[in-house]
């Protein structure tokens, strides 16, 4: 191939691709927000560097001793 | 291909071509701005803001000799693998901070690392161009046995399982990502788009593994379908390499980090920019980023030796987590999101809880 069927070649590559994302199905914002602020209210209470360890003796990474170094 | 002959009217169908382009691009931008009707955080005004995050250095991991580049959590959320400058991969025993194997490799840079969905393997690879998998046994088994999966024409940035342990991933300098059957070091599938080196992948969450998002230097992200190879969207707006990116745990929606000091959060379905994580006062990189099991918190690990944490919804920065002494190469939230890992340029990995 020499270069200008090349550069063609490319060329449709990038309009398909183009074409594809062109059609895709969009929503509002509004509605992403929406669909985004349930999921992260929903999923709160599992979330704990979040909210944090209802006890800290249920924290898998808590100093085990009581006598650490400050 | 007969129509790729050159023919007289090639330059014609260039010009059409061009021109079709150029006239897709203003109708995207057009339907994106369309769907623009409100900001994230103004919509997340109404909501609480996050009083107090009680995040505490808890363990140190010490071990190698130069600068960690990547780390991942295990399937069992307690051990952790680190992949280093000094060509050694470690296993560490986050509770412990014990080390419980050492792999060294016949290269240095090691830059992705990552285990596999039943926790018996570990895909690495870097400055050598290619995917190695380790089984996780006996130190002086695993080197033996030990197979060379894959090969880029330049470094492997990033690596990760995106079904069971028989396929890898990969991103690499050589502006590629590509799919490995593990068994037959196959290529299964290559995906071409970018035009800059591939800095990093992730997984969508929440489907059947055939989404994937990846990170440029070309600054551009973007999301793949596994299976075709082709790009489904694209996402632009940084003004510099896009250096880690992943995917909220909604699956809706993506964080990305950069050089141009900015996170950003793209929406899919709104297929746009949704918010924007910056501050005049952040002037350095990030490299790294990732999400609180909720994925209101976003961390993420910058070249000023810092982890911020910012609120997804509003777009404020919570608080700062100070440590370590140089970059903060990778941050990961550990797999039941109790805690928070850190590898940095000081040599040393953190876990935060």
């Amino acid at each position: 191939m020499d270069v200008m069927s090349s550069s063609l070649q490319q060329q449709r590559i990038v309009v398909d691709q183009l074409r594809r994302e062109a059609s895709i199905a969009r929503q509002p914002v509004t509605e992403s927000c929406a669909q985004m602020i349930k999921y992260i209210t929903e999923h709160e209470q599992e979330d704990y560097l979040l909210t944090g360890f209802s006890s800290q003796k249920v924290n898998p990474f808590r100093e085990k001793s009581s006598c650490t170094v400050l | 291909m007969a129509d790729c002959a050159p023919t007289p009217n090639a330059s014609d169908k260039m010009a059409s071509l061009l021109k079709e382009a150029e006239n897709l691009k203003i109708k995207l931008e057009e339907e994106r701005a369309k769907l623009n009707d409100i900001n994230l955080w103004t919509v997340a005004e109404r909501l609480e803001p996050i009083a107090f995050v009680n995040i505490k250095p808890r363990k140190v991991l010490k071990g190698h000799q130069a600068k960690v580049l990547c780390t991942d959590w295990s399937p069992d959320k307690r051990h952790i693998i680190s992949s280093s400058q000094d060509g050694r991969l470690i296993i560490w025993d986050a509770f412990t901070t014990n080390k419980e194997h050492f792999i060294t490799m016949p290269t240095t840079w090691i830059m992705a690392c990552a285990y596999s969905p039943s926790g018996n393997f570990v895909a690495c690879g870097g400055l050598d161009n290619k995917v190695t998998v380790y089984p996780i046994t006996s130190d002086d088994e695993m080197a033996a046995k030990k197979r060379t999966v894959g090969t880029h024409t330049s470094y492997m940035s990033c690596c990760i399982y995106p079904n069971s342990d028989q396929q890898i991933l990969t991103g690499s300098g050589d502006s590629t990502c590509a799919l490995w059957d593990v068994e037959s070091g196959q290529l299964l599938q290559s995906f071409h788009g970018h035009s800059g080196d591939v800095m990093a992948i992730d997984l969508a969450p929440n489907e059947t593994g055939n989404t994937f998002v990846s990170g440029s230097c070309d600054r551009m992200a973007f999301i793949w379908d596994m299976r075709s190879g082709h790009v489904v969207q694209s996402f632009e707006g940084h003004q510099s390499d896009v250096n880690t990116v992943k995917f909220h745990p909604s699956g809706d929606a993506i964080a990305t980090g950069s050089d141009d000091s900015s996170c950003r959060l793209f929406d899919m379905r709104a297929d746009r920019e949704v918010a924007v994580f910056a501050k005049e006062s952040i002037i350095f990189g990030i490299n790294s980023v990732d999400f609180s099991v909720s994925g209101r918190l976003l961390f993420a690990g910058y070249n000023d030796y810092t982890v911020n944490l910012w609120d997804t919804l509003k777009s404020e920065r919570i608080c700062l987590l100070y440590g370590h002494e140089n970059k903060v190469s990778c941050v990961q939230v550990s797999p039941d999101g109790t805690a928070l890992s850190t590898g940095s340029w000081d040599y040393t990995i953190r876990v935060w809880a």
